[in-house]
């Protein structure tokens, strides 16, 4: 919901070939699934089956919702469609790379407020 | 389309992915070096479908509600960014072999979802039923 939100928000303001819409969303939700895993004291195998139910509502049910890693893939196809094989490469690469700082990022902010 | 029911179909299309992801995170195990299988199995499952529904879109074989349902909505719900890579990122903290296992986590993924959405593409853009097909053929 908010994804579509945003993605119509970013697609409507910026026309280029990047996707930015899905990659803001992707790295956004990282930040935040990083900075509040560790304000719920998450662990990560702990997560399975016999996680809280408000671990399982937001980071599986909102951020999940939020984030898309198939609508990446999709622009990356897309991409791929036009010809466009280094943007393709340094999409999947920059959001996985970005994501990942992101999360780690979130996580550290989230340790400093203590 | 209204903006409206256009809302409406993402919601209603994000709330069965989401699920759909709770359960098959329940179903599938993970390994004992902590791989984040399920969340591979459920973002692979969820870039064939995104192909297949590109493809179908494509051939006009389904409308825009119904794309944007599954694509937007299920699609988005089932697969997740965050979670990858936020065990991406827990399991590269953890130890040497954690990131190795991390690195491979993210090699993978990217390769088999992308792998999974061209295939989903190639076999919804195929020409739809023989019924279907003939019924264009004669005017």
């Amino acid at each position: 919901m908010l994804r579509w939100w945003i993605g119509r928000l970013v697609g409507e303001r910026y026309k280029g070939r990047f996707p930015l819409g899905t990659f803001l969303i992707n790295i956004s939700g990282s930040l935040v699934i990083g900075y509040l895993s560790v304000r719920f004291h998450v662990d990560w195998h702990n997560r399975h089956g016999h996680g809280m139910v408000l671990n399982a509502f937001v980071l599986t049910g909102v951020l999940g919702g939020y984030t898309t890693f198939s609508s990446m893939q999709l622009d990356a196809a897309g991409l791929a469609a036009k010809q466009d094989t280094r943007l393709v490469l340094s999409y999947l690469l920059l959001s996985v790379a970005t994501g990942l700082l992101a999360a780690l990022a979130g996580a550290a902010l989230a340790r400093l407020q203590g | 389309m209204q903006p409206g029911f256009a809302v409406l179909l993402v919601f209603v299309g994000g709330a069965v992915g989401a699920v759909a992801r709770e359960f098959l995170m329940l179903l599938v195990p993970t390994p004992s070096h902590g791989f984040p299988l399920d969340i591979l199995v459920a973002n692979v499952v969820a870039s064939l479908l995104i192909g297949f529904s590109a493809g179908r879109y494509n051939r006009r074989a389904i409308n825009a509600g119904w794309h944007l349902t599954v694509t937007t909505g299920a699609m988005g719900g089932l697969s997740t960014f965050s979670s990858f890579v936020f065990a991406s990122s827990v399991l590269m903290k953890a130890s040497m072999t954690g990131a190795l296992v991390a690195a491979a986590y993210v090699v993978i993924s990217l390769v088999m979802g992308y792998a999974a959405v061209i295939v989903g593409m190639t076999i919804g853009g195929r020409a739809t039923a023989t019924r279907k097909q003939d019924a264009w053929k004669s005017p």
